[in-house]
C-alpha cells in the first residue's frame, strides 16, 4: 500500500472563500450577512478479522451564507463552490429572508456584546502537528492491534463485531459584515470496538472507545480491558424482581444521562417552554453540592473552540453551582432576549445548518470519593454499566425517564450476579435530586458536544424486571 | 450526469490495480426545509450538493473515496489516489455500459420548486393553527417542512448503470401540552416519495390534530405498571418493534459477522406461525421505497419470514456475494459520502385474520402501545427496548387510563414466538433509520398484534 498522508491544509483558503462570497453578497440588497465555511479530512478504517474491511478517504467542503435583511434571516448552502453555485446560494438565502419572520434580535453580533475580547485558547492545543506524521498504514495497524488486544483479555470472547478508527482534520472560518473575520482548525481521532463473549448459550456484547488530537492520545490497552469487562462482566445476565434500589452509575452511563440535561438548559428550549428548567434559576436541582460547567476552553476538551458558531469568544460558564442552577447557556439572539450576553454557545453541526443553541465540553466536576467507596455505600443496589434506548426512553421536555439496563447486582458493597433486561425509571428532577455521591472518575464521551461525568450514586430508583 | 466515456474511464482507473470490482455513484441534491415554532417561521434554508463517492474491491475489502465536485480532474484524480491504495491480481476491464430497468415507477405531480414559499409557509401556519385550536392545552408547536429533489447515477464494472429521479417531501409536527405541572408531547410526521401531492395522501390539518391528540391524552396519565405483561402494540408505527428487534438481525452484514441471532436460522421456524414479515421497497410512494438501490439494482419484494418460518436476509451486494446468496436490492447509503449497508426499506408484519378490537377485549390485564419514541437492539443478543409514547392500560378486555411515558424491554426472537395474535389493520409509518452513522428513510408497519408478556419499565407494581 502507497503511502497516503496526503493531508491538504487549506488554511487561508477558507478565508478567502469567504471574502470571495462576501464581495459576491455585497452586490445584492441586504442588511447584514455571515459566510461560514468549513471542510473536513477524514479517515475511517473498519477492521474484520484482522482485515481492513473498509477503508474510506473523504475530503469535503463547503458554504453557508446566512442573509440578514429587514430583521428575517435566510439560510443556504452549497458544496460546489463555483461562481454560479455561489451567486445560486446568495440568491436562495435572500429569497429565504421572505418567508422568514421578523424579530427584532435579529442582527450579527456586535463586539460590545462580547464578554470576552481575547480567545481564551490557544489554537495549537486544538491542532497537532504530529497528526499529520500517521500514514494510512500506521492506523490501520493501530486498529488491528486493539482487535487482538481485546480478543486476547478474556477466553469468553468468541468476536470482534466492530473495530473502527476515524480520524479528521476540520477546518472551520466565519466572516461577518459586522467586522468579525478568523479561523481555526482541529484534529481528532477516535477508535471504537465492540466484544462479543459468549457462555453456556448465553451471549452478550460490551463495547468502548478512545479519542484523542492524535493516534498517540489513544490508550488502546484501556480501550480493549474495557470494551472485554463490559461484554464478559454480564454474562449470563438475568432478570431481577421488579423492585426499588439504590443505582451505582458507571461514568459513561453518567455522561450520557448528563447529555441529556444539557439539552434541557439551553436557553432556545427554555425560552419555547420546552425545558423542565423554565423558571428555575436560582432553585436548588440537585441534593448535593454538584457543580457542572460548560467550558470552551479545556486544553484536551474536543469541544474546545476559540469562538462559537457566530463568532462569540467562547470561555467557562458555570451552570450549576452548588447544585443550584445558574444560568441557561445562550447564543446571541437568546441572550438579547433575555437581557443578558450570550455565553458562546452557538453551535453548528456544519455549514449546513444555522447557529443553534448546544453545548461545548459539558462536565460535571469530579469529588475525591474513590468508585470503591461510592460501591462500599451501597447495601442492596444495581451497577449500570450501560444504557440502552437512552433517546427513545428519556422525554427531555416532560422530564420522564425509562430505559433498558444492563449491570451486575450490589450486596453489601460488594458486586454479585450480572443482570440484564431490565428497566429503571424516574423522571429528570428526581433523578437530579436522587444523585447522593459524585466520584472522582471524571471520564468524557463524545456525543452532540464533549460530556464528561464520574460514576455516580443514586438513591432509590425503580428497577422493573419479573 | 457524466458521459459515459469518462464513467469507463474512472471504473477502468480504479479497477487498474487489480481490484476486483468498481463503482461509480454520482448524487445531485437540492433541498429546503423550513421550521414554525413559537407560531413563526424560524428557520428557511436551502442547499445544494453534488459529488460522487468511488468505490472499489480487493479481495474481502473495500476501499471508498468522495469528491464534492463532478469535474472530470477532480474526479480522475481520486480514482488513481484510490486505486493506488491496493494491489489486487485481477486483471478486468469495462468495455460496454447497459442500463438496468426497474419495475418501480413515479409519477410526481406536484415538484417542490414549483411550489411557492408563501403555500409551504401556509402549510406550517395551518399546523399551527389546527394544533392550538385542538385544545388550549398546547402551549408549543414545532413543525418542519422539508423537500429534496435528487438525481442519482450509479455505474459498476459489472457494466450496468441505472439513474432515478426522486422527490421526497417530509412534514414533521411535534407539539407539548400543559396542565398545571404535567408536561406531555405529541408527535406525528407524514413522509413521501413524492412532491406535494403527498398532503393529498394525508392532511396537515389531521397530522397536527393527531399529534395534539396524543399530548392532551397523555396529560391525565397514571404511573405506568412495572414487571411482565400482557402487551398489544397497534398498527402502523407498532411496527418498529419488529424493524428494530428483528430487521436488524436479519440484516446480513450481521450475519456475516456472527452478530445475529438469526444466523443459520433461514428455513427454522423463528416466529409464531401466525407471523409473515415483508421487505417491499417497491411499494408506491412510500418513504422507503425507490427505483434502484444505492448500488443500482431494482427495488424488490422480499418474503423474509413466511407462516413463522425465516425465509431470507436483507442483502446488499457485498454480503450477497461473501454469504453466496442473491442479492435483494437493499444496499442503501446516505449520500455520495458514504459506503452502501444492508438496509431495510419498508419492512413490515403481514395483516392477518383478527379483527383488532377483539384483540383487545381478549387481555385482562395489560398495556395497548398506540406510539413509540424509538427504540434501540444489540442484534447480537436480539435484546431491545423501546419507549411507548402513547401507551394505555387494558383492564378486563377494554381500554382504560393513559399511561405515562414508559419503556419496554424485551429480546427479539422471544417476542416473535410470542406473538399470540396478529389483528387485519395493516398499516404503515414512516421514520428514519440510522445505522453505522448513517440516517435513510424508512417506513415500518403491522396490524394490531399481540404479545403474551413483555417486561414493562414502569413504576408502579
Amino acid at each position: 500500500m502507497q503511502d497516503h498522508k496526503k493531508y491538504k491544509i487549506r488554511d487561508s483558503k477558507l478565508i478567502s472563500i469567504c471574502k470571495d462570497a462576501a464581495f459576491r453578497i455585497n452586490k445584492h440588497k441586504v442588511d447584514e450577512f455571515e459566510v461560514f465555511a468549513a471542510s473536513s479530512v477524514e479517515n475511517e478504517i473498519e477492521i474484520f478479522k484482522e482485515k481492513i474491511e473498509t477503508l474510506s478517504f473523504s475530503d469535503s467542503i463547503g458554504v453557508g451564507i446566512r442573509i440578514f435583511k429587514d430583521r428575517s434571516i435566510g439560510y443556504a448552502y452549497t458544496t460546489v463552490l463555483e461562481e454560479s453555485s455561489i451567486e445560486d446560494c446568495i440568491r436562495k438565502a435572500v429569497s429565504n429572508c421572505k418567508i422568514t419572520s421578523r424579530e427584532d434580535y435579529n442582527y450579527l453580533p456586535r463586539e460590545e456584546e462580547f464578554v470576552f475580547k481575547q480567545k481564551l485558547i490557544d489554537d495549537r492545543s486544538l491542532y497537532r502537528e504530529d497528526f499529520l506524521e500517521y500514514d494510512i498504514e500506521s492506523k490501520v495497524e493501530l486498529a488491528k492491534k486493539l482487535e487482538i488486544l481485546t480478543k486476547s483479555k478474556d477466553a469468553r470472547i468468541v468476536d470482534i463485531d466492530n473495530v473502527i478508527y476515524h480520524d479528521s482534520i476540520y477546518e472551520t472560518a466565519i466572516l461577518n459584515s459586522a467586522g468579525f473575520c478568523d479561523k481555526y482548525k482541529t484534529t481528532t481521532c477516535l477508535i471504537y470496538v465492540s466484544a462479543i463473549s459468549k457462555k453456556e448459550g448465553d451471549t452478550s456484547t460490551g463495547d468502548f472507545f478512545g479519542c484523542g488530537r492524535t493516534p498517540a492520545d489513544l490508550d488502546l490497552e484501556e480501550v480493549a480491558q474495557k470494551a472485554a469487562s463490559r461484554s464478559v462482566s454480564i454474562l449470563g445476565g438475568e432478570k431481577i424482581k421488579s423492585q426499588r434500589a439504590d443505582l451505582l452509575l458507571d461514568q459513561v452511563v453518567s455522561a450520557q444521562l448528563l447529555g441529556i440535561i444539557a439539552g434541557s438548559i439551553t436557553a432556545d428550549s427554555v425560552q419555547k417552554r420546552k425545558s423542565l428548567f423554565e423558571g428555575k434559576i436560582g432553585q436548588k436541582i440537585f441534593s448535593i453540592d454538584v457543580n457542572i460547567f460548560d467550558d470552551g476552553t479545556i486544553p484536551d476538551g474536543l469541544s474546545s473552540r476559540p469562538f462559537d458558531g457566530e463568532g462569540v469568544i467562547k470561555g467557562k460558564t458555570c451552570v450549576f453551582e452548588k447544585g443550584y442552577l445558574k444560568t441557561y447557556l445562550y447564543n446571541t439572539y437568546t441572550a438579547r432576549k433575555d437581557k443578558t450576553r450570550s455565553t458562546g454557545n452557538a453551535v453548528r453541526a456544519s455549514y449546513r445548518s444555522t447557529p443553534e443553541v448546544g453545548i461545548s465540553n459539558f462536565y460535571m466536576e469530579p469529588s475525591d470519593i474513590d468508585f470503591s467507596k461510592l460501591l462500599g455505600d451501597i447495601d442492596r443496589g444495581f451497577y449500570i454499566i450501560d444504557i440502552i434506548g437512552l433517546h427513545s426512553g428519556v422525554n427531555p421536555i416532560s422530564g420522564q425517564m425509562s430505559m433498558g439496563a444492563k449491570g451486575i447486582w450490589i450486596e453489601n458493597g460488594s458486586l454479585k450476579q450480572p443482570v440484564k433486561e431490565v428497566t429503571i425509571a424516574t423522571d429528570i428532577l428526581s433523578f437530579c435530586k436522587s444523585i447522593k455521591k459524585v466520584g472522582n472518575d471524571l471520564k468524557f464521551i463524545p456525543v452532540g458536544g464533549y460530556v464528561g461525568s464520574p460514576s455516580l450514586l443514586v438513591r432509590d430508583i425503580t428497577i422493573s424486571g419479573k | 450526469m457524466i458521459e459515459n466515456r469518462l464513467t469507463k474511464k474512472i471504473l477502468n482507473i480504479l479497477l487498474g490495480n487489480g481490484a476486483d470490482f468498481s463503482e461509480i455513484f454520482i448524487q445531485k441534491r437540492v433541498f429546503n426545509n423550513i421550521r414554525l415554532e413559537d407560531s413563526k417561521i424560524e428557520n428557511s434554508s436551502s442547499g445544494y450538493e453534488l459529488g460522487c463517492g468511488l468505490r472499489l474491491w480487493v479481495g474481502d475489502s473495500t476501499f471508498y473515496a468522495y469528491v464534492d465536485s463532478l469535474e472530470e480532474g477532480k474526479l480522475l484524480n481520486a480514482a488513481k489516489v484510490l486505486s493506488s491504495a491496493i494491489n489486487g491480481s485481477n486483471s478486468l476491464k469495462v468495455l460496454d455500459l447497459t442500463e438496468t430497468k426497474s419495475s418501480y415507477g413515479t409519477d410526481i405531480k406536484k415538484f417542490p420548486d414549483q411550489i411557492q414559499p408563501a403555500d409551504k409557509k401556509n402549510i406550517l401556519e395551518l399546523i399551527d393553527r389546527s394544533s392550538r385550536d385542538f385544545s388550549p392545552a398546547i402551549i408549543q408547536v414545532t413543525s418542519t417542512l422539508s423537500d429534496a429533489e435528487e438525481e442519482i447515477y450509479i455505474a459498476n464494472s459489472y457494466g450496468a448503470f441505472s439513474f432515478e429521479k426522486m422527490v421526497k417531501t417530509f412534514l414533521a409536527v411535534n407539539v407539548v401540552a400543559k396542565k398545571g405541572k404535567e408536561i406531555r408531547t405529541g408527535y406525528k410526521s407524514l413522509a413521501r416519495s413524492s412532491g406535494y401531492e403527498a398532503f393529498d395522501f394525508k392532511r396537515p390539518g389531521d397530522l397536527a390534530r393527531e399529534a395534539s391528540g396524543i399530548a392532551v391524552n397523555m396529560l391525565d396519565a397514571v404511573g405506568a405498571p412495572a414487571g411482565e405483561l400482557p402487551v398489544v402494540i397497534g398498527p402502523a408505527f407498532g411496527g418498529v418493534i419488529f424493524h428494530e428487534a428483528c430487521g436488524h438481525g436479519l440484516e446480513a452484514d450481521a450475519v456475516l459477522k456472527n452478530a445475529s441471532v438469526f444466523k443459520d436460522k433461514v428455513g427454522k421456524k423463528i416466529a409464531s406461525d401466525i407471523v409473515t414479515a415483508i421487505d417491499d421497497s417497491t411499494l408506491e410512494y412510500r418513504w422507503g421505497s425507490y427505483k434502484f438501490d444505492g448500488e443500482g439494482f431494482p427495488s424488490s419484494r422480499t418474503v423474509l419470514i413466511k407462516d413463522g418460518i425465516l425465509q431470507n436476509y436483507i442483502y446488499d451486494l457485498r454480503t450477497s456475494k461473501k454469504l453466496g446468496a442473491k442479492q435483494t436490492g437493499n444496499g442503501r447509503r446516505q449520500s455520495f459520502r458514504n459506503v452502501p449497508l444492508a438496509r431495510m426499506s419498508n419492512t413490515f408484519i403481514d395483516g392477518g385474520d383478527e379483527n383488532p378490537d377483539s384483540i383487545i377485549k381478549s387481555v385482562n390485564k395489560g398495556i395497548y402501545a398506540r406510539e413509540f419514541a424509538g427504540g434501540q437492539v444489540d442484534p447480537a443478543t436480539g435484546d431491545f427496548v423501546f419507549g411507548i409514547s402513547e401507551g394505555y392500560l387494558i383492564e378486563n378486555g377494554k381500554i382504560s387510563f393513559p399511561i405515562k411515558d414508559t419503556t419496554i424491554i424485551g429480546n427479539g426472537p422471544d417476542v416473535l414466538k410470542r406473538i399470540e395474535a396478529v389483528g387485519n389493520n395493516l398499516d404503515f409509518a414512516p421514520g428514519f433509520c440510522g445505522k453505522n452513522d448513517q440516517l435513510i428513510s424508512n417506513e415500518v408497519g403491522q396490524p394490531t398484534i399481540k404479545v403474551d408478556k413483555i417486561t414493562v419499565g414502569g413504576i408502579k407494581d
